[in-house]
């Protein structure tokens, strides 16, 4: 049987190792390197502006991060990375705080439960002005008595769509000074620098 | 390695190798199945992964409450207005509290025309009125460009009033 095989076929191989080699280089670099996101935190979606700039010492923590997106139909999300606050919070582990700073137009997400085209699978808390610098106070309490660290702050950082109106960013402003979060970033993707 | 065939295994002991391998029957493994796993593993992880990391922009606001009223010379400040359609205008703040023609900058010359303006006055104070019509874009723009500048960053926010939108309209929307 053997030597019939032989015969028919010549015996061509290919050596797989340095094959193998590559591909194991890669994945480990990939799985390193990788940064899930959870699928509940691609629910608003906003094109985010562009920068040269960026602060080299200001990095995105891993965690304890509260983002605030701005949509382009005016609303403001509240979100934290930490579903324990949001449950302790919003009453829903994948909830997420809606405040509107325009009173006097309905928001579109209250309607329509979509922001842009993408529907919001998340429950929205909606609230007001008050409210919403409330939540901005019990958030940061929350994520203190819960890490038992009573210098514990959220790294605030503002996810705002090109096309929202300024406005909104400076209503969302003067909660931030008014709930003592002084401190704040902006959220941008790299844009190349023409000029240097 | 004696080289042997895929088929080594089978032929333990077989007749062709019996010189060359006298310890152990070619034991050899077959990578395939590993490969594959690895193969789909690794565009499992291409797909998932995310490697531009965000750019951050810090902005930070004055200290205090809003109550606290702190004394500026009017003298050292620079207004910087932005319109509606986003035309950024500077104008130079004088000590008696009126301030210059309002001037047209262009967005990509801001950092340039700040560092120009640092240069004569290092105190510089800006005032940054925004309409509230205009787009975040070109607050993130006009933020970008006072952030490469290479001068002192102070500034603070203040609302546009009426006043000012008139000034704007005035020097061309």
């Amino acid at each position: 049987m053997k030597k019939v095989r032989d015969i028919r076929k010549p015996d061509i191989k290919i050596d797989m190792t340095p094959l193998v080699d590559v591909i194991m280089l890669l994945l480990t670099f990939f799985m390193l390197t990788a940064t899930f996101k959870a699928a509940e935190s691609e629910a608003i979606e906003v094109a985010l502006p562009q920068s040269v700039y960026s602060d080299p010492d200001n990095k995105m923590k891993e965690t304890d991060v509260l983002t605030l997106s701005l949509t382009k139909a005016g609303d403001v999300f509240v979100d934290v990375d930490n579903y324990k606050i949001r449950e302790k919070i919003f009453g829903e582990p994948f909830a997420i705080g809606l405040f509107r700073p325009d009173t006097l137009s309905p928001s579109p997400v209250a309607t329509t439960g979509k922001v842009g085209d993408k529907d919001v699978k998340r429950k929205v808390v909606l609230m007001n002005k008050a409210q919403f610098e409330k939540t901005l106070v019990d958030l940061k309490n929350t994520l203190r008595s819960l890490s038992n660290n009573k210098n514990a702050n959220f790294q605030v950082v503002i996810k705002g769509d090109k096309d929202t109106e300024y406005g909104v960013f400076e209503d969302l402003m003067a909660s931030l000074h008014e709930s003592d979060n002084k401190m704040f970033s902006l959220v941008t993707t790299i844009k190349a620098d023409k000029k240097e | 390695m004696a080289g042997g065939g895929f088929d080594a295994p089978e032929a333990g002991g077989g007749k062709g190798n019996k010189h060359k391998q006298k310890k152990g029957a070619g034991v050899r493994i077959d990578m395939t199945p590993m490969v594959d796993v690895i193969m789909l593993l690794l565009t499992f992880f291409m797909l998932t992964t995310t490697l531009a990391a965000p750019q951050l922009m810090k902005i930070s606001l004055p200290k205090g409450d809003t109550k606290d009223k702190v004394k500026v010379d009017m003298g050292n400040v620079l207004y910087v207005r932005c319109s509606d359609k986003g035309n950024v205008y500077f104008s130079d703040g004088k000590s008696d509290g009126s301030e210059t023609e309002l001037k047209k900058i262009e967005l990509k010359n801001v950092a340039t025309e700040l560092e120009k303006l640092f240069a004569k006055n290092n105190n510089l104070l800006l005032l940054l009125k925004f309409d509230r019509k205009m787009k975040y874009n070109i607050m993130a723009d006009i933020f970008d460009e006072i952030s490469r500048a290479k001068i002192e960053k102070r500034y603070a926010f203040l609302k546009m009033e009426e006043a000012d939108v008139q000034k704007v309209t005035q020097a061309g929307g």
